[in-house]
C-alpha cells in the first residue's frame, strides 16, 4: 500500500478502519485508571493526556458528553443523577469508586419504579456541549454517548438482586431498564443533533460474559438487552455515528446476535484467554464483519508478564488479525500493577511493527 | 411457572417461597432433617451445578436456586445443630483485602453450603489476620479466598504467608479463585487448589478434604 504523503491523523485512521479500509497502520487505543495515566505522564515527561498519546503514538478517542446542569439526583442532593452515592475503596497502590447505596433495592412493584426520580435529558447543557465539541482537537475522533443500562441497574438494585431479577422478576427488571432507556435515547438524540456531524463514535455496552461463560442466558440477553441496544445503534447510525461495543468475558455465543440484532461493527475487549474467545476462530467466523478492539491481555500478560511477553503478544496479535481489522489496546483499563515498561513496550512495538 | 411439588423442584426452579413452605410441611410431618439435606437438597444443588457447568443455567438461575436452598436450610439448620450433626466440612470464605467484589465468592459459598459444608462467610475486604483468626476460632479445615482484581490478588499470597507464620498451615487446606486467578498462581503461592467456577469449587473442596 502506498503511503499518503501527508500524515494520517488518528481520526482518519479510525474512519478508515470503520469504512472497512486499511489505514496506514494498525490503530491503537488507550484504557487506563487515573492512577496509571498520572504515573505515565509523570514518568514519561508529558504534561497532559494529549502529549502522552502523541508520545506513545496512541490514536485515543476524545470523550465529550453534554454536561449535566445539575450533577445530582432530583431526589437526593448528595447522590449522582441516578441517586447513587459512591465511596472510595483503597487497594494499596490506588483506589476505586464503589457504590455505597442501592436505591432500588427495597422495591417490589413496578409502580414504585414509576415514582422514582429518574433523570431527564432536559438536565444537560447542549450549548456548552456544542462549544466543547467546537474546541476539541480536530485530529482526534470524538466519542459521545454511553449506553450500558444493566450495569447501572446492578448498581441501583444491588448486583445479586439485579441478576436474580432477570430470572425471577422479569417485569420489574424490564420496567426499570425501560425507564433508563427513555432517558438515554432522548439524551442521545439531542447529543447527536448538537454534535453536528463531528461525533465519530458512540459507546454501547453490557457485560454479558464471565471468565468462562455468559453471565446470563441468550434468551435473557435477547429479551432484556438487545432490542434497546438496536434502537440506540440505529439512532447512532442515522446520524452517521459508528458503534463501539464493549462486553467483557467469554461471549463467543452471543456475537452472532450482536451482529444481527444490535448491529455492532466493533467488539471490545476480546479477552482471548477466555474459552470460546480464541482469536483465530473469531477472525475466521466474524473477521469480515467485525473490528476487533483490544486483545492485549490485561489479566496475565500486561500486569504479570515481562516486556518480552508483551512484545510477543503484540506481534502474535498482528499476525492473527492480519486478515481482519484490529485496534491494538489493552483489554479494559490498565491497572497500577502493570509496569510503565510493559505499557511503553506495547505501544512502541505496535508502532514499530504496525504498518499495513 | 409449574406447580412446585417437591423441595427438589423448588430449589431447581429457584422458588424460595415454595422451598420454605415444603420444608415447613415436611418437618411438621416428621421428616428427618438430615435426610432432607442428604437426599433432596444436596442432589438438587448438584443438579443446579451440573446445569451451570453445562451452560443450561447461568448466574441468575444459580442465584435463585441458592436463595431457595438457603430458605429451606434456615429452617433445617437449627434442627441439625440440636442433634449435634457434623457438617461435611467447615469452610472460612472471603474476598481478600482491598477487594469488594463478592458475587463469585457468594456463589462458591452457596454451592458449598448446598453440598453440606458449613460456610463461615467473612464478607469482603478481609485481612489475612481475619482469615486466620476465623479459621482458628471456628476450627475450619478449609480456607477459600476470592479476588476479582489483578491489583488485589496478591493479598492471597499474604494470607498464605500469615498462615505459615501462625503455625496453622498444617491444619487447613487453601483454595483460591476469581477472574484473574489461575492454577499457575495457586502453585506459585502454595495454595492447595484453584477452581474456575462455583460448581468445580465444590468438587475441589471435597477432594482437598478427602486428601
Amino acid at each position: 500500500m502506498e503511503h499518503s504523503p501527508t500524515p494520517v491523523t488518528p481520526n482518519e485512521r479510525w474512519l478508515a478502519i470503520f469504512a472497512g479500509e486499511r489505514p496506514d497502520r494498525i490503530p491503537t487505543d488507550y484504557w487506563a485508571t487515573d492512577e496509571v495515566t498520572s504515573r505515565l505522564c509523570r514518568e514519561l515527561g508529558c504534561r497532559n493526556v494529549e502529549e502522552l498519546y502523541t508520545k506513545l503514538h496512541i490514536d485515543g478517542l476524545v470523550t465529550i458528553d453534554p454536561p449535566r446542569t445539575d450533577a445530582h439526583s432530583p431526589g437526593d442532593s448528595t447522590a449522582d443523577l441516578w441517586g447513587l452515592r459512591r465511596k472510595l475503596v483503597n487497594y494499596g497502590e490506588g483506589a476505586y469508586d464503589e457504590f455505597d447505596n442501592h436505591p432500588l433495592a427495597h422495591m417490589t412493584a413496578v409502580e414504585e419504579l414509576d415514582a422514582y426520580p429518574w433523570p431527564s435529558a432536559d438536565d444537560h447543557d447542549y450549548d456548552l456541549f456544542r462549544d466543547m465539541i467546537a474546541h476539541a482537537p480536530g485530529h482526534r475522533m470524538i466519542r459521545s454517548g454511553n449506553f450500558e443500562p444493566f450495569l447501572l441497574y446492578c448498581a441501583l438494585r444491588g448486583l445479586e438482586q439485579a441478576m436474580m431479577d432477570l430470572a425471577a422478576e422479569p417485569e420489574f427488571a424490564g420496567a426499570a431498564l425501560e425507564h433508563m432507556f427513555r432517558y438515554y435515547f432522548e439524551l442521545a438524540e439531542r447529543t447527536f443533533e448538537a454534535g453536528e456531524g463531528r461525533i465519530g463514535v458512540t459507546y454501547i455496552a453490557e457485560d454479558l460474559g464471565g471468565q468462562s461463560a455468559l453471565l446470563m442466558s441468550l434468551p435473557q440477553i435477547r429479551k432484556f438487552f438487545l432490542p434497546n441496544q438496536k434502537k440506540m445503534a440505529d439512532l447512532a447510525r442515522s446520524h452517521g455515528i459508528h458503534v463501539f461495543y464493549h462486553t467483557d468475558g467469554a461471549v463467543r455465543s452471543v456475537i452472532p446476535d450482536l451482529l444481527d440484532i444490535t448491529g455492532i461493527e466493533l467488539l471490545n475487549p476480546i479477552q482471548w484467554r477466555c474459552p470460546g474467545m480464541e482469536r483465530e476462530a473469531l477472525v475466521r467466523d466474524f473477521g469480515d464483519r467485525l473490528i476487533f478492539h483490544g486483545a492485549m491481555d490485561n489479566q496475565q500478560t500486561l500486569p504479570f508478564g515481562t516486556p518480552d511477553d508483551v512484545k510477543k503478544e503484540v506481534l502474535e496479535n498482528r499476525e492473527i488479525f492480519s486478515g481482519a481489522r484490529w485496534v491494538c489496546a489493552p483489554c479494559h483499563n490498565l491497572q497500577p500493577v502493570t509496569t510503565t515498561e510493559n505499557i511503553v513496550t506495547m505501544y512502541e512495538t505496535i508502532h514499530a511493527h504496525g504498518a499495513l | 411457572m409449574p406447580t412446585i411439588q417437591t423441595l427438589y423442584d423448588a430449589i431447581l426452579n429457584g422458588n424460595a417461597k415454595a422451598a420454605k413452605e415444603i420444608t415447613q410441611t415436611s418437618l411438621a410431618a416428621g421428616a428427618n432433617p438430615q435426610a432432607l439435606v442428604d437426599d433432596t437438597m444436596i442432589p438438587a444443588m448438584n443438579e443446579v451445578g451440573r446445569r451451570y457447568e453445562a451452560n443450561e443455567y447461568f448466574v441468575p438461575e444459580l442465584l435463585i436456586a441458592a436463595r431457595a436452598m438457603k430458605a429451606s436450610l434456615e429452617l433445617i439448620r437449627p434442627l441439625l445443630s440440636a442433634r449435634g450433626a457434623e457438617p461435611v466440612g467447615r469452610v472460612v470464605i472471603g474476598t481478600v483485602q482491598g477487594d469488594l467484589h463478592d458475587i463469585g465468592k457468594n456463589l462458591v459459598g452457596a454451592m458449598l453450603e448446598g453440598a453440606g459444608f458449613e460456610v463461615i462467610d467473612l464478607g469482603v475486604d478481609v485481612s489475612p489476620e481475619k482469615f486466620i483468626n476465623a479459621a482458628r476460632e471456628k476450627k475450619a479445615t478449609l480456607v477459600a479466598l476470592s479476588a476479582l482484581l489483578t491489583t488485589t490478588m496478591h493479598s492471597m499470597k499474604a494470607v498464605m504467608e500469615k498462615l505459615k507464620e501462625s503455625g496453622m498451615r498444617g491444619n487447613v487446606k487453601v483454595m483460591i479463585g476469581g477472574a484473574p486467578v489461575t492454577q499457575k498462581y495457586a502453585d506459585e503461592i502454595g495454595a492447595d487448589g484453584y477452581s474456575s467456577n462455583a460448581n468445580a469449587a465444590v468438587a475441589l473442596a471435597r477432594k482437598l478434604l478427602a486428601a
